[in-house]
């Protein structure tokens, strides 16, 4: 027996993409992390209309298309050439729904990783990509499609991100809550196969997080001007107003790109100053809690007590959600809520197994906190005689690449290598197998 | 050694060759090993290979002296793994093909060189459960059924190759559009019925074995009992959860009153059968007593677990008399002072001369004594008992009394003179109330 056998794997050079609303993970089966996290947005410009910045490493690909040569647009991907200000370059996604919406954008995106982050050609390497569980018939065979007639891949497989991310903890079958940027979700695997009947999501994730603290900072006055507007700035005194000069020269920014600038400084704060109270929130238990100091890119700084606990507790009772503008909070539901729908729309037989392992992951389960008042909340609702077990990866690439891991581990098992759609197999029975050949 | 040896630039015998055994070999092989290593045989350093790096591969024995003084010989280096000098075996990037796969597609990996050309080693693992199919004909014969049409059957059989008859993820795929949404119950017994009708149509010779037989009611009775579990709300739970306790104590309670009941009754039985022997002897003619009385009666006299039960002398060889009036030894220290205590009160003497009949006498009256006490105890805690029975009752029914009926003497004696079945009677009578009547039965023994 060849080494090989001994763990069971067998690498073939294959590529996992895991794709996110937050960002695109990308890189080589059996490795331990990807090799590349892209953003899931593009920002995009008229050519000829761009800054003077010159761009030679980064990548930029020119529409060619042959009909319309009025607009040429530029395309920016990757955190370091979206982050330079542009003049009139707008920020979009390709993502809406947890799914791929804009082709083209997303494209580009391959492009650029094929190009720059892997820096190989595609019809050297199978491609493994995550999807949403409840992704559509038709994208799968649209993203089929692309993958073997514009990128000649010799072989492709769709798996869904909740199977992926159990597979990383280990497990075959596991209630696979995932805390991303645009939703949570709830998601029953039974031996590596989705029970659709029982994914239970809600748009409360990172994203709404982050809105909700923009909209405190906003409510209390905090200067939330991005780091890009700013040319120097003095030290002040807590909860002081900021005193800081504007760069001279800036170039005429989209709405769009500010917001997304301005979103990664709420980012930054929700990271490093949220936290959700172990128990459901209580004014008077976590003002005893030591505060946490944070300071703005204007130079603005205060300690943050109870409202590090207030916003994220939204997550797990919606219902603290301030009522405005016709949001209304407490018509969804909590984590713990997603979580005992989706075991209760399965089988009676499969419970116990799907509490036995409840597998957390998503950046958003990252808010300290997070696994505890899951386990807590969960305790309190299932039935006394049910084993509850939570298991949620420690490290931080652990949780926040858990599918990308699960595909990494699962297109470098030997075992699979029967699994994948050959570009044969694409060219004989076409993009309709898709369905029955990745489950 | 070897080193300066090394440095001196001088011969060395040549290499022993180190082999996978050396390092993962049998303990007697080790030990050969080690003994050959221990005489003088040291390894040959490769041409080019620094010195250093050499002494870290292939230690020999006496190697460096320790520091310190050891006593555990060989000490840790006993354990230093000894890397084999064999050739590397070289990997390729190669293609290969899997026998798994129908479309015979080329996929690159890094193998062996030596294992090039054999299988894919994976595709041994590549295994399917038999699902069973059927022909037109089969089908129209056999199989028709009502309420599943042969496309749904199709289906089902379709999605049971697929999903390798989990059926729990077929019916979560089952094309619910197209067909009605069918239970898990309904997709097995739908499947279990083919293919037990399938294997019975075709085998020619009758079956071994018992075929497997879907019971899709009971299963859907187990279902719907296992739900109705997981989903009983908190106050159901623990609606049960006290009813349990509740429960519990109950049968506590009645455990504990059954005992006392029965350590009434041994009272009782012993003090009448103490009665009964004091009546036979009085009714009896004294020649017959002095008769009966030559034999020892120590045994007669003691009474189960009541009373004090005095040795039996007979046997043990020659005796001093006064032996037998001594208290046994299992008799508590608390016991034997009440009852000298008493018998002090009384003005009886404590080591009376020890004739026969005194011996007796004596023994039976401590006796006596013991039981008169337990029975005064007993009767006091069913006392004590019915009095909080009876504040509880009021306490529950106010402005009622409880009336307890106070057993006269005579029916006391009776009572207690009467046989088993009238006891028994009163037993219960005890068990619910207190003990109204036993306790009395004492009285007519004072
Ligand atoms: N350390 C952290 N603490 C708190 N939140 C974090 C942390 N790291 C990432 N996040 C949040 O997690 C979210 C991104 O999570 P993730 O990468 O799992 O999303 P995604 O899979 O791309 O999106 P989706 O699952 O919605 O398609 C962002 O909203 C980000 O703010
Ligand atoms: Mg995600």
């Amino acid at each position: 027996m060849t080494s090989g056998m001994l763990y069971g794997g067998d690498e073939i050079g294959a590529l996992v993409f895991d794709i996110g609303h937050h960002s695109l993970r990308v890189g080589y089966a059996q490795e331990d992390s990807p090799k590349a996290e892209i953003p899931a947005v593009v920002g995009i410009a008229e050519d000829g209309n761009s800054n003077a910045v010159p761009q030679t490493d980064a990548m930029d690909i020119d529409d060619k298309m042959p009909d319309s040569n009025i607009t040429q647009n530029k395309y920016f991907i990757d955190t370091t050439i979206l982050h330079v200000a542009r003049k009139g370059m707008e920020v979009t996604s390709y993502m809406k729904d947890g799914m791929i919406d804009d082709w083209d954008l997303f494209e580009k995106v391959l492009d650029y990783t094929y190009g720059k982050s892997i820096q190989s050609q595609s019809e050297l390497h199978p491609v493994l990509m995550s999807e949403a569980p409840w992704n559509i018939r038709g994208k799968r065979e649209k993203l089929t499609e692309i993958m073997f007639e514009k990128y000649n891949v010799p072989a492709f497989f769709l798996v869904k991100n909740a199977v992926l991310a159990a597979f990383a903890n280990g497990r075959a079958t596991a209630l696979v809550v995932d805390s991303g940027a645009t939703h949570t979700s709830a998601v029953p695997v039974q031996d590596g196969f989705v029970l659709t009947q029982g994914i239970v999501k809600s748009p409360l994730g990172g994203d709404f997080i982050s809105m909700q603290c923009k909209q405190y900072l906003q409510d209390n006055d905090i200067d939330l001007t991005p780091s890009y507007m700013i040319g120097s700035k003095e030290a002040v005194k807590e909860k002081e107003k900021p005193r800081y000069v504007k760069k001279k020269v800036i170039p005429e920014v989209t709405q769009s790109w500010h917001n997304y600038m301005t979103k990664k400084i709420i980012q930054d704060f929700q990271i490093t100053a949220l936290q959700v109270s172990e128990t459901p929130y209580d004014e008077k238990a976590v003002s005893s809690i030591p505060s946490v100091h944070y300071e703005f890119p204007s130079g603005y700084h205060q300690d943050f007590a109870n409202e590090r606990f207030h916003i994220p507790e939204a997550l797990f009772d919606p219902s603290v959600v301030p009522m405005r503008g016709g949001v209304v909070g407490n018509t969804m539901l909590g984590v713990g809520h997603i979580v005992t729908t989706s075991v209760g729309m399965c089988d009676p037989d499969v419970r116990p197994a799907l509490y036995g392992s409840v597998v957390v992951t998503g950046g958003n389960s990252f808010i300290q906190g997070f696994p505890e008042r899951l386990n807590r909340d969960l305790s309190m609702r299932i039935p006394a005689s049910m084993r509850l077990k939570m298991i949620s990866a420690n490290g931080c690439s652990e949780r926040r690449f858990g599918a990308w891991i699960g595909g990494s581990i699962l297109a470098s098992i030997g075992t699979f290598q029967q699994m994948w759609i050959s570009s044969q197999e694409y060219e004989e029975a076409g993009k309709g197998q898709v369905d029955r050949k990745c489950p | 050694m070897g080193d300066v040896q090394d440095i001196l630039g001088l011969e060395r015998p040549p290499t022993p060759e180190l082999t996978k055994e050396a390092i993962l070999g049998s303990s007697d092989k080790l030990k050969k090993k080690q003994m050959q290593m221990s005489t003088p045989k040291v390894s040959k350093r490769p041409e080019g290979m620094p010195r250093e790096v050499f002494a870290l591969l292939c230690n020999d024995s006496k190697g460096v002296p320790p520091v310190f003084p050891t006593d555990t010989g060989q000490g840790y280096k006993q354990t230093k793994a000894k890397l084999g000098m064999r050739k590397v075996r070289p990997w390729k990037w190669m293609p290969f093909t899997n026998p798994g796969r129908t479309d015979g597609a080329v996929f690159h990996h890094w193998r062996r060189v030596a294992d090039e050309g054999k299988e894919y080693p994976f595709a041994k693992f590549n295994k399917k459960v038999p699902v069973p199919s059927y022909t037109d004909d089969e089908y129209n014969q056999h199989l028709q059924t009502t309420g599943w049409t042969k496309e749904e059957t199709n289906h089902l059989i379709d999605l049971a190759k697929r999903f390798d008859l989990r059926f729990i993820v077929m019916k979560d795929r089952f094309d619910k559009e197209k067909f009605t949404d069918r239970s898990v119950e309904e997709l097995k017994e739908r499947f279990y019925t083919i293919q037990t009708t399938l294997t019975k149509v075709r085998s020619t010779s009758p079956p071994e074995g018992k075929p497997y037989v879907f019971d899709a009611d009971h299963e859907r009775r187990r279902k719907e009992q296992l739900k109705r579990i997981y989903e009983r709300t908190q106050k159901q739970i623990e609606e049960e959860q006290s009813l349990v306790t509740e429960y519990r104590r109950i049968e506590a309670r009645k455990k504990e009153r059954d005992k006392k009941t029965q350590d009434l009754q041994k009272l009782i039985t012993a003090a009448d059968s103490q009665s009964e022997n004091r009546r036979i002897e009085k009714k009896l003619p004294k020649k017959k007593l002095q008769q009966q009385l030559t034999r020892p009666r120590v045994d007669t006299v003691a009474v189960e677990s009541t009373g004090i039960k005095f040795p039996d002398m007979k046997g043990s060889g020659v005796s001093v008399r006064s032996q037998r009036m001594k208290m046994p030894a299992n008799v508590g220290q608390k016991k034997i002072k009440g009852v000298e205590q008493l018998l002090q009160e009384l003005g009886v003497e404590l080591n009376p001369m020890p004739t026969e009949e005194i011996c007796t006498h004596f023994n039976e009256l401590r006796s006596d004594m013991v039981l008169l006490h337990e029975l005064k105890a007993a009767f006091s805690t069913c006392e004590f008992e019915l009095q909080t029975l009876r504040h509880q009752y009021e306490a529950l029914c106010p402005g009622k009394t409880l009336d307890i009926p106070v057993l006269s003497e005579s029916q006391t004696v009776s009572s207690s003179e009467n046989d088993g079945g009238k006891q028994k009677i009163n037993l219960e009578i005890i068990d619910v109330v207190g003990s109204p009547g036993t306790p009395n039965s004492s009285t007519h023994l004072n």
